[in-house]
């Protein structure tokens, strides 16, 4: 999943950033407004950080042209301000939730992960396909009650294809939502990690979880049942 | 004083007995006026009855020589007391008895007769018989007549009755219509009265009714309840905002703090990892610890001094100069002074003046381009100094320069934090100027780069040395 931070005190944006990353987020930092708006635009994020007080444009301008262009990104506020522009309100502009600061790195990243789950259309924590269970708290991977010991990279890979099972993912989606522009990579480490995947999946399963439609992407599969 | 008085009803209270006093002297004045007039005519009364009781002695037919009163045609008051006599003393005629009276002519009596007030006339006059003959006779003749006063006096309470029940009927109708009149004259004061009441923390607005302004009286009552109102919504304003800003500061602050620790513990990590994390963390807190040290300052200095310090500008800025020698050098930034050879005794303590232009220099070393200058330039004029700081920057934005000096204000919101100031620096200067009674003003100079200009009073030529 990947999360932009909009926070222009750079020593709390480095520290929000380095603990979404520790939870396997790839993550996007943008200290002012239009970097932010330059960002949020593209709509490759699944989830926004946004601080109120900002250079350029302000937090609360900035969920508004997000809102007013159709982009229904999940919108976390950061605010140090409860007074000035009032909680009601920026849910009314079409926020998601918000924190004040100082706030709990613990309760941000729950946060955080509670809004990207329903803006996937779930609300539990558990993600269920077939006999493989996916904990998105504790971030383990199940095959029939057996663990299933992943990378970071695989597991985020499995995560993301298990919030929309059967539907199609294309490879450019994968490298969009699980890598951040700070990231090293080449469009082939998706078909590693991809094949890793695969491979230790296949050792529990009969036949292979994730298919690979060709020029068209990945796609987990569901057993006939469903 | 009683708890609650009325200005309606005093107002009301003082015409009416204001009204009640002319018309008891108008009263009394009248009164007496009638009273004049009537016993004017009461006199005249008795003269004409007394003159036709002489007229009908002179009249009557003389028998044996002497003469009589003939009363046939007199009609007199049941009331009245009269008698007339000749010279012998011998009764002409009588009805009742009238009291010993003075012999003048012409002469009216007061006197009590059986507990009546009664007016007497005493008329003299003479009967001749066959006047013009050598036998002709004189007969002196005098008349007393009288009659009681009771009936004038009747007559005068009559008027004054009358007058009396007018002047009530008046002041019942003037009481109605000063009732209404002063209540729609306060109707005004009562508008603005409410309208003030209005006001409070949450509503500054004041608008003073029409009616208010409509009355000369009223109108600087209004415009200063505006203005006062709208200065109080000002420095209100000012409050609120720098304890917002200053709770913004503080949670950001915090919030480092807190997330710089809590990233720690998220997970074990190496003791390298531990040393920079706690390093990082005790920067952050030394941030907040300026913050707050800074905003104490600040509130100090907000507060009237509570003695007279005074010190040496010149010494103070020489001072500043030395200290900031490094960050100079480390900036790449040249500091030329000039024009402060001499002691310039200035009503500040010495700290708040070290605070004061090592702030402004500082700021100009940040603001200055690499191997560019800071000129300080110190001049005198009358008992003002003038001390300017111009950099070689890229100067202020027009816009923010009525701000420049507000706690907390950021023209462009990120460059303060991160080239790490408070936000304070500018008030800081700004109050300890206004507590000596000097000005900071800051503007571009013509030529490229800010002018911090500073004035201030000078105290003394040779200052007492703190």
């Amino acid at each position: 999943m990947r999360v932009l931070v909009v926070e222009d005190e750079p020593r709390l944006a480095a520290n929000i950033v380095a603990s979404l990353r520790e939870v396997g987020f790839a993550v996007d930092h943008a200290s002012d407004g239009l970097e932010a708006w330059q960002f949020a635009e593209q709509g490759i994020f699944d989830l926004i950080v946004l601080d109120l007080m900002l250079p350029g444009r302000d937090g609360k301008s900035v969920l508004r042209l997000l809102r007013t262009k159709g982009l229904h990104t999940p919108v976390l506020i950061l605010t140090a301000q409860e007074g000035k522009t009032s909680i009601v309100e920026l849910l009314n502009c079409g926020a998601d939730d918000y924190l004040a600061k100082p706030f709990d790195l613990g309760e941000l990243i729950a946060r955080s992960k509670a809004l990207i789950r329903r803006s996937k259309g779930t609300s539990s924590p558990l993600l269920r396909v077939d006999n493989l269970e996916i904990d998105t708290v504790r971030q383990t991977v199940t095959w029939s009650g057996q663990i299933i010991e992943l990378s970071p990279i695989e597991y985020r890979i499995l995560e993301y294809l298990a919030h929309r099972p059967r539907a199609v993912v294309s490879k450019k989606e994968l490298l969009e939502h699980l890598y951040d522009y700070d990231w090293e990579h080449h469009s082939n480490v998706i078909e590693a990690h991809i094949s890793n995947l695969r491979r230790k999946l296949t050792q529990l399963a009969t036949e292979p979880v994730i298919e690979t439609l060709r020029h068209r992407g990945y796609r987990l599969r569901v057993e006939s049942a469903q | 004083m009683t708890s609650s008085a009325s200005i309606a009803r005093r107002l009301t209270l003082s015409v009416l007995v204001l009204e009640l006093l002319a018309a008891v002297a108008l009263i009394a004045t009248v009164a007496n006026h009638e009273r004049h007039i009537q016993f004017e005519a009461f006199d005249a009364n008795l003269r004409a009855t007394a003159n036709a009781l002489l007229g009908s002695v002179q009249e009557s037919e003389t028998k044996d020589g002497s003469i009589q009163l003939d009363r046939q045609n007199l009609v007199l008051p049941m009331r009245a007391i009269y008698s007339v006599t000749n010279s012998e003393g011998l009764v002409l005629g009588a009805q009742g008895t009238p009291p010993e009276l003075p012999h003048a002519s012409g002469t009216v009596t007061k006197t009590k007769m059986a507990g009546h007030a009664y007016r007497f006339l005493v008329l003299t006059g003479e009967r001749s018989i066959d006047p013009g003959t050598p036998h002709a006779v004189y007969h002196h003749i005098r008349v007393v007549y009288g009659l009681p006063e009771g009936r004038v006096w009747h007559t005068v309470f009559e008027g004054i009755r009358f007058f009396a029940i007018s002047t009530l009927v008046l002041l019942g109708i003037t009481a109605l219509l000063l009732t209404w009149l002063i209540r729609r004259f306060l109707l005004p004061i009562g508008e603005l009265a409410h309208e003030a009441e209005r006001i409070d923390s949450e509503n500054w607005t004041f608008r003073a009714p029409q009616s208010s302004k409509h009355f000369v009286e009223l109108r600087p009552l209004a415009s200063s309840i505006e203005k006062t109102v709208l200065r109080l919504q000002r420095s209100f304003e000012q409050q609120r905002r720098f304890t917002s800003d200053a709770a913004h500061e503080l949670k950001t602050d915090l919030a480092i703090i807190k997330s710089s620790l809590q990233l720690l513990t998220m997970r074990r990590r190496t003791v390298e990892e531990y040393e920079c994390g706690l390093s990082l963390g005790l920067n952050d807190i030394g941030r907040l610890e300026k913050t707050v040290q800074e905003m104490l300052t600040l509130a100090r200095l907000e507060q009237a001094p509570k003695e007279l310090k005074t010190c040496d500008i010149a010494e103070v800025l020489q001072e500043v100069i030395v200290q900031s020698h490094s960050f100079a050098e480390m900036k790449k930034v040249r500091v030329a002074h000039r024009g402060f050879e001499e002691h310039i005794g200035v009503p500040m303590g010495k700290e708040d003046a070290l605070l004061l232009c090592s702030n402004v220099l500082i700021n100009a070393l940040q603001h200055s381009p690499s191997a560019g200058v800071v000129d300080i330039t110190a001049a005198r004029e009358a008992e003002t100094i003038f001390l300017r700081v111009r950099d070689h920057g890229s100067g202020i934005i027009e816009e923010d320069r009525p701000f420049l000096f507000d706690a907390f204000y950021r023209g462009d919101a990120s460059r303060s934090r991160k080239s790490g100031g408070t936000g304070l620096g500018l008030s800081i200067c700004k109050a300890i100027c206004n507590r000596s009674g000097g000005i900071i003003t800051i503007a571009n100079h013509p030529e490229g780069g800010a002018v911090v200009e500073i004035r201030l009073p000078i105290f003394s030529p040779n200052p007492a040395r703190t």
